[in-house]
């Protein structure tokens, strides 16, 4: 029979511990046999001192199990990721807890007009604003992707100083333009946004991406940002930008094994600079779409690939952070499955911090009322992970003997008043009319969101300290006078 | 007692409807009417006052049917003590109307009439529920012996549907229906089979059942 077979070969975790094993064994053999490509002088030395094998005139390193699981002893096994001025906003990134955050695009879908455009300033600044104010949204990737009203030498400044001035979320930050001021620019902020050098290392609000360009290779780029990051006490997390069947195999192991090398590599490179820095595994893991050449990420094969990588980190021992994403272009049912399902086994398998949040199309696209929808499913996903407790109080056998049998109702109870709103989720937004009320007249889900994204945009206001504002606004100034005149 | 008091007062009897706690309803009507309070005003200032607030507070999904239908009931036995009272003393109680109401005969479905009956009552209707497994004529009687405005059946099952008609041609029969207006409502009910049997209207979810009962009534 062709289809779904339903045969059940799924768990938790789509490879065992055996198969960690395995996996992690044919990645020490590609970082033994081929190694990395490294462009980084700076990189070569910090390899060097792990001990690795240079060849080429510094140009190959290679690795030994050893040194690869040195590196792996030395992260910690969870850190915490600090709000600013609120610790109800400190997230755990460990294996005890699961948070989400949101993503950027390239483009933005104006919700009060409809229109697709390139974004600006103010909806930097909005996007921030929306998910300051969503009770599941823990943390933020930059709004949108640039800005284009503004000069783009001094985009990710600008981006960076608009999302700390208006949340006390954590966030996080990928290599954007590569500008010369970049990395010490967007350091500076963010110790202005924790209230100093020394705030920011004692308690990072962020957690910075560091990448292997795939196959294989240290660059230069990312290496700037990891000497950044790690000088700063912004913890860190490790990855490959792998793509399935273009810039990795095309098996879903072989992109496992090629990923994981990648990381290691990558983790070696950390704990040298900086031994015992909170470093992660990351989910990043889209395959070619064969048909067209998409980068794609809603692909089942992605959130598999992903739950990968996070048995191999629970086998290291290391926390876990991945994307999620979906492929389809606007809000539909196909953005809604392609989400779910990736979010919930995200959650399952432990992923500590999953951005996904208002993103659709790759990297392509945001809304602010899908961000709205998102903390929707989140708050379904939250209910599913809370599974069923079992103690005296809430197996209710006094309560069951007391009303049945019928005509007992449990509806008048206060058993029920005092347990509905704690093990019940309540939601904002899904429909739940009866049908004949909802064929009668109803707003739609995709209304409700927008209307709930006026709504936010109407009242809510910066979390942020004024004199913190100013501190960054004055930067800012400087930094765009030094870029721009 | 100076009217401060009496604000106090009746505050503290509204909150025990909205806390939904039967025994301190009880306890502070029992004190007031001790103390000589009016139980007309006991009811419209205080008991209504506290259905009042729930029910805005369901309307708007403050609270839900747990704390609706609990008040509902608080609201039910302090009415009793009140009533009687109030009748004792020679006095009429104003309501925006009295509704019958009952799951029809051969069903045992009491949940979704319950519901109807507890926001009716938050929106000011005095309900007299019958229960479940309602025949013809114990209907037609509640209708006569309470002077009702309306009548409203229920029912979750197609086979009991037909009494429904049963029970609106018994009306005919007896003249009730020119003072009676006849509502029905549950899962196989729809506007084809009111129109069929003649009802007046159909209450496809509590809240829209309030808002038929208001226009049959013109309330």
């Amino acid at each position: 029979m062709k289809g779904f077979t339903g045969k059940l070969v799924g768990s938790l975790y789509p490879i065992t511990e055996e198969e960690c094993k395995q996996i992690h064994h044919a990645a020490v053999r590609v970082l033994e046999e081929g190694g990395m490509r490294c462009d980084d002088e700076r990189a070569a030395k910090m390899f060097e001192k792990a001990g690795c094998k240079i060849e080429q005139d510094g140009k190959l390193i290679k690795f030994t199990e050893k040194i690869v699981m040195d590196a792996i002893g030395k992260c910690p096994g969870d850190f915490k990721l600090y709000g600013r001025n609120d610790p109800e906003l400190d997230i755990n990134i460990g294996w005890d807890e699961v948070h989400f955050a949101t993503v950027t695009g390239r483009y933005i879908q104006d919700f009060r007009t409809g229109e697709r455009r390139q974004a600006t300033r103010q909806d930097a600044i909005e996007g921030t604003l929306v998910a300051d104010a969503l009770e599941n949204v823990h943390g933020l990737y930059k709004s949108v992707m640039w800005i284009y009203d503004e000069p783009k030498i001094c985009n990710s400044q600008i981006l960076v100083a608009e999302q700390m001035k208006n949340t006390n979320k954590t966030s996080t930050w990928v290599y954007n333009t590569g500008a010369e001021h970049e990395v010490p620019d967007l350091i500076k902020i963010w110790q202005i946004a924790a209230g100093g050098a020394e705030v920011l290392k004692a308690k990072p609000h962020l957690i910075g991406h560091v990448i292997v360009n795939p196959p294989r290779v240290i660059d230069v780029n990312y290496t700037n940002w990891l000497i950044g990051f790690c000088d700063a006490g912004i913890p860190v997390t490790a990855y490959s930008a792998l793509m399935g069947g273009a810039t990795g195999p095309a098996t879903l192991a072989g992109m496992l094994v090629q990923i994981i090398a990648e990381t290691l590599a990558l983790v070696v490179q950390i704990q040298t600079y900086k031994p015992g820095h909170p470093t992660t595994f990351n989910s990043f893991n889209p395959a070619m779409d064969m048909r067209t050449g998409l980068w794609s990420f809603g692909n089942p094969e992605y959130g598999t690939v992903g739950g990968g990588i996070a048995a191999m980190a629970r086998h290291y021992g290391v926390p876990c952070t991945g994307f999620c994403i979906c492929d389809s272009c606007e809000t539909d049912q196909q953005t809604a499955y392609e989400k779910a399902f990736k979010l919930y086994s995200y959650a399952l398998n432990g992923i500590a911090l999953s951005w996904d949040i208002g993103g659709m199309a790759g990297f392509n696209f945001v809304t602010w009322p899908e961000m709205v929808l998102e903390n929707e499913v989140v708050s379904f996903i939250g209910q599913y992970l809370k599974g069923i407790r079992v103690d005296e109080e809430r197996m209710s056998v006094d309560e069951i003997l007391a009303v049945g049998p019928l005509p007992g109702s449990y509806l008048n109870r206060k058993h029920t008043k005092n347990w509905y709103r704690k093990e019940f989720l309540i939601p904002k937004l899904s429909n739940r009319d009866f049908f004949e009320s909802w064929e009668r007249g109803h707003t739609e889900l995709q209304e409700k969101a927008k209307e709930k994204t006026a709504k936010i945009l109407e009242t809510q206001k910066s979390p942020v300290a004024p004199e913190i504002q100013k501190e960054i606004d004055d930067y800012l100034d400087f930094v765009v006078k030094r870029d721009t005149e | 007692m100076a009217e401060s008091v009496d604000e106090k007062y009746f505050d503290e009897l509204a909150q025990t409807i909205i806390d939904g706690e039967e025994e301190d309803c009880l306890r502070v009507i029992n004190e007031g009417l001790a103390r000589g309070v009016d139980p007309l005003d006991a009811v419209e200032k205080g008991l209504a006052k506290g259905i009042n607030k729930i029910g805005d507070d369901f309307a708007e999904e403050i609270v839900f049917l747990p704390e609706l239908i609990m008040a509902a009931d608080v609201m039910k036995a302090g009415m009793k003590i009140l009533d009687e009272k109030i009748k004792a003393g020679g006095k009429e109680r104003k309501s925006l109307g009295k509704i019958v109401l009952g799951t029809i005969k051969g069903d045992i479905h009491d949940i979704g009439k319950s519901v109807v009956g507890a926001v009716l009552q938050a929106n000011g209707f005095d309900v007299i529920d019958l229960g479940i497994d309602v025949d013809e004529d114990t209907y037609i009687q509640a209708v006569i012996e309470n002077n009702a405005d309306c009548l409203g059946m229920s029912t979750l099952l197609t086979l009991p549907l037909m009494t429904m008609g049963e029970v609106i041609e018994k009306m005919n029969e007896k003249g009730l229906r020119r003072t009676v207006k006849v509502i029905v409502g549950g899962c196989p009910v729809t506007q084809e089979f009111a129109d069929e049997i003649g009802a007046d209207a159909v209450g496809f979810d509590a809240k829209d059942a309030v808002k038929k009962v208001k226009r049959l009534l013109d309330v």
